[in-house]
């Protein structure tokens, strides 16, 4: 009895120690890693739907972007970085995943305009601000200068009303 | 005694802004003009439909299992153009259809050519092997070839008759039936380019 309890511990022993050699080299052989599925959207939210208009593979419904998401997870679990995933995507499937138009003058005007927009707007800026800057001195001047120019002038204007003034009743 | 109104040449204090008025103006309108070329051509790319008639796009087809057909060097020959995707149900209800048609014309001067649209390698391997699918098919790659045919979805199929005209163009899950007739139109229409 004892002899026979020895042998099946003996032969559990070497059954767990095959399955952990083969486990291990299993794992080695096996090069990828679990992937969560945040890891997953956000990557996914940065690809658009093959199939719907602007909308992203994370919260698309359909089969397809559900495909798109396991290629997403598959890649990421081979050690792919998820810039590389998106390369891979535009790669493979062309600018329209990551949501630039596929026609290429409408795609330099849509990588152009908010350029030109942003340039616009600094210009307008600076040209309102350097107006602003040489208007001030003129507009709003010191206020014991603007009142001895204000004077000088009211006087000077006093004095030639009323030199017309009597020049006109001699 | 009642103060005189104060005269004040606003035009020549203001001078010097003026070029730089202009300069923005000139941006703006040109931002108004990018916009507006944007919006035209979004919107003529949605209007586009596809080609219907005339000479079939050219391309050339990487398929699955390595080969590289071009449509060009099938001058002379009736083919038959169906974009597919895994994910397409309607796609898996002309699947059978398509190849029991292919069967039936491989020997007749007719070649079948399908083409996954945005689909990974993976799926599309099994989609053929799940539906027996023997005529050549390849991955579009950028998705140039169905830029090319304005295809709004799948399943789409183009018939291209032997001078490289566009015979045919469905936008429905095709039966076997109706593709037959279809392939019989455009190899009535000639021989050979």
């Amino acid at each position: 009895m004892n002899r026979l309890l020895k042998i099946g511990v003996m032969l559990l022993c070497l059954a767990i120690a095959l399955s952990a050699v083969t486990l291990s080299a299993f794992a080695q052989d096996d090069p990828r890693r679990p992937v969560t599925d945040d890891e997953v959207n956000a990557v996914s939210k940065k690809l658009y739907c093959p199939v719907c208009e602007n909308i992203t593979l994370d919260t698309c419904g359909t089969l397809a972007c559900a495909q798109w998401r396991e290629e997403v997870r598959i890649l990421l679990s081979e050690g792919k970085t998820p810039e590389q995933v998106i390369e891979n995507f535009v790669m493979r499937f062309g600018d329209r995943v990551v949501g630039t138009p596929a026609d290429p003058t409408l795609r330099a005007l849509a990588l152009i305009t908010p350029w030109l927009l942003s340039a616009l707007v600094l210009l307008a800026t600076g040209a309102v601000f350097l107006r602003w800057r040489k208007e001030r001195p003129a507009a709003a001047p010191s206020a014991p200068e603007a009142k001895a120019a204000t004077s000088v002038r009211t006087f000077a204007e006093y004095r030639a009303r009323i030199e017309a003034d009597l020049a006109a009743r001699r | 005694m009642t103060e005189l109104p104060m005269t004040h040449d606003v035009l020549t204090e203001r001078a010097p802004a003026k070029r730089s008025v202009n300069f923005i103006t000139v941006l703006a309108a040109l931002i108004l003009a990018s916009m507006a070329l944007i919006f035209g051509l979004g919107l003529r790319h949605q209007q586009q439909t596809q080609p219907t008639e005339g000479m079939a796009p050219l391309f050339t087809l990487q398929t699955l299992d390595g080969q590289e057909i071009a449509l060009e060097a099938l001058r002379g020959q009736v083919v038959v153009i169906n974009f597919w995707a895994s994910w397409c149900g309607p796609c898996r209800d002309e699947a059978a259809e398509l190849e029991a048609a292919w069967q039936q014309y491989k020997d007749k001067d007719v070649i079948f050519l399908g083409i996954a649209y945005t689909d990974t390698e993976r799926n599309a391997q099994a989609y053929l092997k799940e539906f027996g699918i023997t005529y050549p098919n390849g991955l579009d790659y950028k998705t140039k070839i169905s830029a090319q045919y304005r295809i709004t979805g799948v399943p789409e199929t183009f018939i291209v008759d032997r001078q490289g005209h566009i015979s045919e163009f469905v936008m429905t899950p095709l039966k076997r039936v109706q593709l037959s007739a279809m392939i019989e139109r455009a190899l009535a229409k000639g021989t050979q380019p």
